[in-house]
């Protein structure tokens, strides 16, 4: 094969750039404790990964404030994932090997945290996500029991679900769920802890994303008469869901995930069509002193208060219980070191604490427990927690908190 | 450092050769193929599939790359005589029944779950020779692929999906039937994409319908378009172009320390918006373009 002048041109620049690219070397801190923040800042995540990320910040600025932890300061290397797999593979590439950091916190999605997962797990550092999907618990994804969930899995919000609607009378209840491990997750979890209690649902539907109507899902639902249509939903596909039911006239309850019914679909579509309506969120841990930390750091990073983002109480903890555990691990520990401290720091049978430094102080007379700004921040044998739900009602467009519901 | 240039190395070869395909399909032959990452999905998944229940990863790697390529079959069937922006639509539909029968048949597939704990192509070893042979074996297959690009553009097949691209009603007043050859081209190109999505799926270790959105065949689009349509050049320097637009302005930040960590993500896709709005404005050719025709 014969190379024209201009082809020889042509790779020759291709060769120099290339050349340029390993040059952009980084300057880190030695002796620093490297943290990498990898949040959905962009993509379906957006509304709370800003949040996430400027609260990892924070907390790790109050970890140093107190001096540190494990006689080490906390650099954060943050970055996005684009909420993609593909984005947050590479992402976390460059955390590990560029940035060498010594855990990877704040991942959202299930898709973005199963994808980074593995590579977390060879590199032996933790991975804290906020991901609901059950398959993070268990090995292939958490062999190695480095994975943390701080958010509920989609399996207990379907049993919360369940709690409400037995509290709340139903009968015959429906289910409506977006085509996601997420929406799915929430409704089968839902019909697991409802046939459990002896129940049976009437109907079920899943439905696909990004429709301009949903008339005929709605239709198949509403006739088999249901008392209530317990949904797996996002905003938009909920909006569009409620404008159609309100239209047929049919009388019947929802029980909506809250970050579906939210103000925002209020606004959309006025108080009269979601009058009723019932919205079930997991709950950060409310009333507590770590709580009132967090929410503190929230509303001087973003001005708004810190109950609209439970996803940033959960990043504030991330890096919280990190902290104590490398305090309880001791100077100079490594990743699996730390990684064996976290149940005895976060764990009852201890004293309890809500911040690093109150923490650091009381390690120093035995075991403590951290009380975290999100839960209370107990871990099972699969490094899940088990978050407080809340039931709210939409009554005359203004959505009240009126009971929680403990698993 | 080491580690991730292997890693964006190994990523960018499996662009490549996506993005070879619809270089073959489009810069070639000028049929615009909006459903890529159709073929793709199926590659991935037929590869994960198999090595999850056993198959040695050469059998699944092979039986991904023919998957693909008689996906592409029937579809260019029914298809192949349309008009071209027919053709684009019906491949856009195509990729997405494609991403709808994922979802739904979970029984195959695992449905939205995903098929977690593929296994990796290279098990043996340190991370670190894994991941330079998985780099070391997608550019080999890139080269291949490049490699056959140049003798088809040579041939006298070259010539006539060439002339076909470029007026073909009067390849067919020369006697020549259009539809056979764009059948072929549509076959190589998917079959390249069901090998690269092939090696995606074991490189990523995880896969689920919603990695193969239209905006994978998009971001394929603007590679070849920044590059310069047509030309084999062109494709490779489009690729590293994205590639560098992609994650080079990860390394910004350090240059630019002013910039808030938060901030930095809305400006990397607003620098990638503006590099392609300055492309198009002023090198439509794209880098390595032609400027002897057209």
């Amino acid at each position: 094969m014969k190379l024209t002048r201009r082809q020889t041109l042509a790779s020759l620049g291709l060769a120099a750039g290339a050349g340029l690219l390993p040059r952009l070397a980084l300057s880190q801190d030695a002796g620093a404790f490297r943290i990498g923040a990898l949040n959905p800042v962009t993509g379906a995540g957006g509304p709370y990964g800003t949040g996430m990320q400027k609260m990892i910040l924070a907390a790790a600025e109050a970890v140093n404030a107190a001096g540190g932890a494990g006689g080490r300061m906390l650099e954060i290397f943050a970055e996005d994932t684009q909420t993609q797999p593909q984005a947050a593979v590479l992402a976390a590439k460059k955390l590990i090997d560029v940035n060498k950091v010594q855990a990877i916190l704040g991942t959202w999605s299930s898709g973005v945290s199963l994808a980074v997962i593995p590579l977390t797990n060879e590199a032996g550092i933790p991975l804290f996500h906020c991901s609901g999907a059950p398959a993070l618990s268990v090995p292939p994804a958490n062999e190695k029991k480095l994975g943390y969930r701080f958010q509920a899995t989609n399996d207990r919000f379907g049993r919360a679900f369940a709690e409400i609607a037995k509290k709340e009378g139903f009968k015959r209840p429906a289910t409506m769920a977006f085509n996601n491990a997420s929406g799915i997750g929430n409704t089968e979890g839902f019909t697991r802890a409802w046939t459990a209690m002896g129940g049976e649902v009437v109907a079920s539907v899943v439905y696909e994303p990004a429709q301009p109507s949903y008339r005929a899902e709605l239709q198949k639902i509403l006739d088999a008469k249901p008392d209530v249509i317990v949904t797996g939903s996002y905003l938009a596909d909920t909006t569009i869901i409620l404008r159609e039911w309100y239209q047929t006239g049919e009388e019947t309850k929802w029980i909506i995930p809250a970050w579906a019914a939210n103000p925002e679909l209020v606004k959309a579509l006025g108080p009269a069509v979601v009058e009723g309506i019932i919205s079930v969120d997991s709950i950060s841990n409310e009333g507590s002193p770590a709580f009132a930390a967090y929410d503190a750091a929230y509303q001087k990073a973003i001005g708004k208060s810190g109950l609209g983002n439970v996803y940033a109480a959960m990043a504030w903890d991330m890096v919280t219980v990190l902290a104590l555990a490398m305090e309880a691990a001791g100077p100079g520990a490594d990743a699996s070191a730390i990684n064996a401290k976290m149940r005895d720091v976060a764990n009852p049978d201890g004293t309890k604490v809500s911040s690093f430094a109150e923490g650091k102080a009381a390690l120093k007379n035995g075991k403590i427990n951290y009380e975290g700004a999100s839960s209370i921040l107990d871990f099972d044998e699969f490094g899940d927690v088990t978050p407080d739900f809340a039931a709210s009602f939409i009554r005359n467009g203004e959505i009240k908190r009126e009971y929680q519901v403990k698993l | 450092m080491d580690a991730y240039l292997i890693a964006i190395g190994t990523i960018a070869g499996i662009y490549l050769l996506l993005a070879l395909g619809l270089n073959l399909q489009f810069g070639l032959t000028g049929l615009i193929n909006f459903g890529h990452v159709g073929f793709f999905c199926v590659g991935a998944y037929t590869s994960a599939i198999l090595s999850t229940k056993g198959v040695p990863i050469p059998l699944s790697l092979a039986a991904a790359a023919v998957l693909a390529m008689l996906a592409a079959w029937p579809l260019g069937i029914i298809s192949i005589r349309l008009r071209e922006d027919y053709f684009a639509i019906v491949t856009l539909g195509f990729s997405e029944v494609v991403r709808l029968i994922v979802t739904s048949e979970g029984w195959l597939t695992n449905g939205v779950q995903g098929i977690a704990g593929i296994p990796r192509i290279f098990r043996d070893g340190a991370g670190e020779a894994q991941a330079v042979l998985m780099l070391g074996l997608t550019l080999a297959f890139c080269f291949i692929a490049i490699l056959a690009m140049m003798r088809i553009v040579r041939s006298p097949f070259g010539r006539m999906i060439e002339a076909i691209r470029d007026n073909e009603e009067a390849v067919r007043s020369l006697g020549k039937e259009p539809a056979g050859f764009k059948m072929q081209v549509l076959l190589l190109g998917s079959m390249l994409a069901g090998l690269s999505g092939a090696l995606y799926a074991h490189y990523i270790g995880y896969i689920s319908p919603d990695q193969f959105i239209p905006f994978v065949t998009f971001q394929v689009w603007m590679a070849i378009i920044m590059g310069g349509v047509g030309r084999i050049s062109g494709t490779i320097a489009g690729v590293l172009i994205l590639m560098f637009f992609l994650e080079g302005s990860r390394f910004l930040r350090d240059f630019a320390p002013f910039i808030p960590e938060v901030s930095m993500a809305s400006i990397r896709l607003g620098v990638i918006g503006l590099a392609l709005i300055l492309f198009t404005i002023y090198r439509p050719q794209g880098l390595m373009g032609d400027f002897t025709k057209r």
